[in-house]
């Protein structure tokens, strides 16, 4: 039942005795191996991108000269400026309804003030099941039918609204105290001023968490934008990246490896930033 | 205060704003959800094409029945199923053994868990070119297993390596991922009990096989359905590294889809083809659901 309030707290033990030195090193000794060879196809993408003269060799990229030349290629030659503007630009579109909405939806369900409260979230719950191949299809004829096709609206407005963030969002109100609000109510406050003044700051942690995981969802997203728009002006960066990669620049390594460093970059500050938020948020995530 | 969570005002009759508060997501479940859902099943019995002319006819079961009928169908059949078989056993594994090995407290222990995460807030798209040129002829890989001695495959460029390369790279890319779903799995299981079989001198491999693994199952039900849903819809990594070849040995359900769909214009039957897999993917979800039920009804 506190699963809500759990998605934000810090997952893990409650703080006890700092762990000693020599055990701590013994598991560094055999892990740590494994996490370099897992993070060297990361070291390998940004060396091959600083070094001009490597093609796709390591050990000639890791021996230099260094220079950021692919960089400069990618923002002059191949617009990539303008694909990383519109990530930029439908991310934050994107968060922000998700955020808002999410807001909203998931408040009033968790408060159970509508008629039918367990049948809406079940309809929320289904919404996450839906495939993402049955859908691809009819999105696409509604968006022509819509006129919205190869526009920014094709890119936003059909995740403006996220059934797992509701969901999340649900979960936390769910888990809430009702005297802040029923004193607001006495006083007279409107249902609106009520939402605004009380709960929307008692929100904000899972909303935090709600905004960074359509963050990382958004600046991923391959698929629907892909088929969802046609110009060149309108690419999303991995849509962009991943185009580039089937034009003459097929085998550039560093050129490509350029695009994706820049293309991550984004996401991995985030993660590293939020990194507690957003493995807490799984965490609780994933006990439902 | 009482401690009762309920109030009496908490259950009245919705106003206006509660419904005005619904509106967006009732309005987006309609227009993006309910609507395409419907529309795709009513089209996956008609031979609709934007580009034909007459609109669409009624066509029954047929598109159903072509799919069934169509090698190239089974073929990418056969490589979701060989995709699913192949990775999902490894992930699981590795998995469990990454989130066992991270779980108890040591120094430095968020490192590991950040550090193995890393390939899971990266794009796909990204992940696939990286290990496109790590793969490529003449690339680091090769390089590698000259070093070592040992004979260098085409990946990619031969149909009979082209998938397995995926699937690994697939391994490598979700594992990070599903080790924190085992993680709060792992949380969630009492202390007591391991003190209470240490004190009776259990191992710590009757431990890990008594305690640990049945209080896991609804852990590892949840990881493996998520993954295989996943799984039977991969595509972002085959449109980048091989665009379904060479010679069809890595066309998958979703990428013969998006072919169907978006190359021949063929969406009454894409749809179809859609529905399909659907079919597959609760089918599948159900099987294991009644293989591996958890312990104790929850």
């Amino acid at each position: 039942m506190s699963a809500g309030a759990g998605a934000v707290n810090d997952a893990a033990h409650p703080a006890g005795p700092p762990p000693a030195w020599g055990p701590s090193l013994a598991r560094w000794l055999w892990l740590g191996p494994v996490l370099l060879s897992m993070l060297l196809p990361f070291a390998w993408m940004v060396a091959v991108s600083l070094a001009p003269g490597a093609g796709g060799s390591f050990v000639r990229a890791l021996a230099g000269p260094w220079d950021l030349g692919h960089y400069r290629t990618l923002f002059a030659a191949a617009g990539l400026a303008r694909y990383l503007l519109n990530s930029a630009l439908v991310a934050v579109a994107v968060v922000s309804l998700n955020v808002a909405t999410a807001a909203l939806v998931g408040y009033t369900l968790g408060r159970r003030r509508v008629p039918g409260e367990r049948w809406w979230t079940l309809g929320i719950v289904a919404t996450l099941m839906l495939p993402r191949q049955v859908l691809m299809i009819p999105l696409y004829l509604v968006l022509a039918r819509m006129h919205l096709l190869d526009s920014y609206g094709a890119l936003i407005l059909p995740f403006a609204v996220d059934a797992f963030s509701i969901f999340l969002v649900r979960q936390y109100v769910a888990a809430l105290p009702l005297e802040l609000e029923e004193a607001a109510r006495v006083d007279g406050a409107s249902d609106w001023l009520v939402f605004r003044r009380v709960v929307l700051p008692l929100l904000k942690p899972v909303l935090a968490v709600v905004a960074i995981q359509s963050f990382l969802a958004n600046w991923n997203s391959f698929l629907f934008p892909l088929i969802f728009v046609d110009s060149d002006r309108l690419r999303t960066l991995p849509v962009g990246l991943a185009l580039l990669s089937q034009t003459e620049h097929s085998v550039d390594w560093g050129f490509l490896m350029a695009g994706s460093t820049v293309a991550s970059l984004p996401v991995l500050a985030v993660f590293l930033a939020f990194q507690r938020q957003i493995l807490s948020g799984l965490l609780a995530g994933a006990e439902k | 205060m009482a401690p009762k969570t309920r109030g009496p005002r908490a259950g009245r009759a919705a106003g206006a704003t509660s419904w005005a508060f619904l509106s967006p997501w009732v309005i987006a479940f309609g227009v993006f959800g309910l609507y395409p859902f419907a529309f795709s099943l009513a089209a996956s019995f008609t031979d609709y094409s934007p580009i034909r002319a007459g609109g669409a006819r009624f066509v029954g079961f047929a598109n159903y029945a072509r799919a069934l009928a169509d090698p190239a169908f089974w073929s990418a059949l056969g490589n979701t199923a060989l995709f699913v078989v192949g990775t999902i056993p490894f992930t699981t594994a590795l998995a469990l053994a990454l989130a066992l090995a991270v779980q108890p407290a040591f120094r430095g222990r968020t490192i590991f868990r950040v550090g193995f995460f890393v390939p899971s807030v990266v794009s796909v798209v990204v992940l696939s070119l990286v290990f496109k040129g790590l793969y490529a002829p003449d690339g680091a890989l090769d390089g590698l297993l000259r070093v070592l001695h040992l004979p260098a495959p085409a990946w990619l460029l031969d149909p009979r390596t082209a998938l397995p390369a995926i699937m690994a790279m697939d391994v490598w890319s979700a594992s990070g991922y599903y080790m924190i779903i085992f993680l709060a799995g792992l949380e969630a299981i009492p202390r007591e009990l391991y003190d209470a079989a240490r004190l009776e001198g259990a191992s710590p491999r009757a431990q890990f096989t008594r305690i640990t693994l049945p209080l896991l199952k609804p852990t590892l039900l949840f990881v493996l359905v998520v993954n295989t849903v996943r799984s039977l819809q991969i595509f972002a990594e085959v449109f980048v590294m091989t665009r379904g070849g060479p010679l069809h040995s890595t066309t998958t359900v979703v990428y013969y889809l998006y072919e169907e769909a978006f190359y021949r214009f063929e969406l009454g039957y894409a749809s179809a083809v859609g529905y399909l897999l659907f079919a597959v993917t609760l089918a599948l979800a159900w099987l294991q659901m009644k293989t591996i039920r958890p312990a104790g009804a929850r």
